[in-house]
């Protein structure tokens, strides 16, 4: 342990509020990885049965949500934190914290985790879909039985590539105004000089980001069956 | 005869995009009767499959009236459409099966919309995997089956929830010879057996030519023929059709070869090259004998086959006749007159018929 001291003079000095920092940095991540993982997934599946190849196709519907999600992914999430601030003050009650970068989190991943959604679940074989058509099935069942399953490996997939990436957006975050371990790399590690406490925020999102990865892959190889 | 449990009425189905309209189906009728297996044939593209899919309304068409079991499929609400959709089963060219679930789930798949409880439906799986031969493979996955196989879980599928049609679009365009012959052998026992209606469609004459009652010859979205199956094959009128099923006899590969040999290359003035066909009884009269004790004529086989086709046999013979040129309208007559249908082959010609 003096020797971790030794090497880490300021973090060690600070272990409580590194530990609280990923302890923020965990919440926000996994609260918003699941209203954007609901809502992202939602609107990727009303992307796709509204595509013109889609279950239900409605150009009119598909248009809309198209134009939106790539307005939203177009912009930079740094501004995106900024510009909906009455909206974050609106539904929380506050703009800082926490809670506070929930909203810009989850605005933010919603675009593009429906993409990826979109884009993992055209890929499952119109052939199958047209055999469950044919066989009776309702266009509730073909979502969730047919889309959903058969796409599962590669939703994996985008899933992890979106906790990643949000993972990043929470550090992001935390540079203005949330806590979490882009605001200790931040306020301390970068504004104090204190180089130690950024390399360890730094290790502990990269063994999150491993984390992640490894049990995706995991969850991939066991769900692919081909 | 009873109505028919599949009548397409003046069919047409319209593609429009931007650029273009495409007419993938013209004003096409046809009857299907009960028990029938009815082949459809065509080249890609002639909108075989397009039709077969106006059968259980995966293609609405732009005119035209399905009535299928007895329901007019386009008056059929949402909900009876898919329960009409119930009772006609249908397989595909690339079987199309769900690869996260394991063959007895992917069968079990169109129960789940049955009355059955959960018992029952483990045993109707299990019976359905033992008609198709497939007993052990219950708990695979379908990467782990070869293609014969997993058009066996198709078929089981597909006749999961008891339908009185099954429809095989191109069912097996993707198998080697033999795996398609015990496919087809399958779907004739499945007819035999259980009495179902098969709709086959294919551009493989020799698929047809094995299981069909019935066959319709398609092009450019139109039915250009159809009749039985025995014919089709004897009195094909269409060039398509002949076509199709010279490829099927392979006479096209027997005919080139034929037209290379010295004594067809150097055809005397008094020889005739001609393509003879024959069904059934006349396979049994001795042609060859009587054509030289009637008219003098004499014949040298080149190229000869018999065929069954629903047990009856179906001989083609390439033959050149030489004798006194003044008889051969008499003898062809004769031969005619003998249900034999007489084409007389251009011996430098290209075109088969």
């Amino acid at each position: 342990m003096s020797f971790i001291n030794k090497m880490l003079p300021n973090v060690s000095l600070i272990w409580p509020d590194v530990w609280q920092a990923t302890l923020e940095t965990l919440y926000m991540t996994i609260v918003s990885a699941i209203i954007a993982g609901i809502l992202g997934l939602a609107l990727g599946v009303w992307l796709v049965v509204t595509d013109q190849n889609g279950i239900t196709p409605h150009p009119v519907t598909y248009n809309i949500l198209d134009k939106l999600v790539n307005i939203f992914r177009s912009i930079p999430f740094v501004i995106l934190l900024t510009v909906i601030y009455p909206l974050t003050k609106a539904i929380v009650g506050t703009s800082i914290g926490n809670t506070a970068a929930l909203v810009p989190l989850v605005v933010g991943t919603i675009p593009f985790y429906a993409r990826q959604v979109q884009t993992a679940l055209v890929q499952v074989d119109p052939g199958v879909i047209e055999a469950a058509q044919a066989m009776g099935a309702s266009n509730v069942d073909i979502i969730f039985r047919v889309y959903l399953r058969e796409g599962l490996p590669d939703l994996i997939r985008v899933s992890v590539l979106t906790l990643i990436s949000l993972i990043g957006l929470t550090a992001m975050a935390g540079a203005v105004g949330a806590g979490g371990l882009g605001n200790l790399a931040v306020s301390i590690g970068y504004q104090r000089y204190q180089s130690d406490v950024t390399i360890v925020a730094m290790l502990i999102i990269l063994v999150m980001v491993f984390l992640v990865q490894g049990i995706g892959d995991w969850l991939t190889r066991r769900t692919t069956h081909v | 005869m009873s109505a028919p449990i599949i009548d397409l009425k003046d069919i047409t189905v319209t593609f429009k995009n931007k650029t273009s309209t495409v007419h993938a189906v013209k004003n096409v009728s046809l009857q299907v009767a009960k028990g029938d297996v009815y082949g459809i044939v065509g080249y890609s593209g002639a909108g075989k499959s397009t039709l077969v899919r106006t059968i259980n309304y995966l293609q609405v068409p732009t005119s035209g009236t399905a009535t299928v079991n007895g329901q007019v499929m386009g008056q059929l609400s949402k909900n009876a459409l898919r329960l009409a959709r119930r009772k006609i089963g249908m397989i595909f060219q690339h079987f199309n099966l769900m690869n996260s679930r394991t063959i007895a789930a992917n069968i079990d798949y169109p129960l789940r919309y049955s009355d059955l409880n959960t018992a029952q439906r483990q045993k109707k799986v299990a019976d359905l995997l033992t008609l198709v031969g497939l007993q052990d493979k219950a708990d695979a996955y379908p990467a782990q089956l070869s293609g014969g196989q997993k058009q066996r879980v198709g078929i089981a599928r597909a006749l999961a929830n008891d339908p009185g049609i099954l429809l095989c679009d191109e069912a097996t365009s993707a198998l080697d010879p033999k795996t398609t012959q015990e496919i087809l052998g399958l779907l004739k026992h499945l007819n035999q057996t259980l009495g179902i209606t098969i709709v086959l469609i294919t551009h493989e004459m020799a698929a047809v030519k094995a299981v069909c009652q019935h066959v319709a010859v398609m092009e450019q979205g139109e039915i250009i023929e159809r009749g039985s199956l025995l014919d089709i094959f004897s009195q094909p009128q269409q060039p398509l059709t002949k076509d199709f099923i010279n490829t099927a006899a392979q006479l096209d590969v027997a005919l080139a070869e034929v037209r290379k040999q010295p004594a067809v290359v150097n055809l005397a003035d008094n020889a005739r090259l001609l393509h003879l066909t024959y069904v059934g009884a006349s396979t049994d009269a001795p042609l060859i004998a009587s054509l030289y004790q009637q008219y003098g004529v004499t014949a040298n086989i080149l190229y000869g086959s018999v065929e069954f086709l629903q047990d009856t046999p179906v001989g083609n013979l390439i033959v050149i006749l030489s004798g006194d040129p003044a008889q051969f309208p008499e003898a062809f007559a004769d031969l005619r007159g003998q249900g034999v249908t007489v084409t007389e082959l251009d011996p430098k010609g290209t075109v088969v018929a």
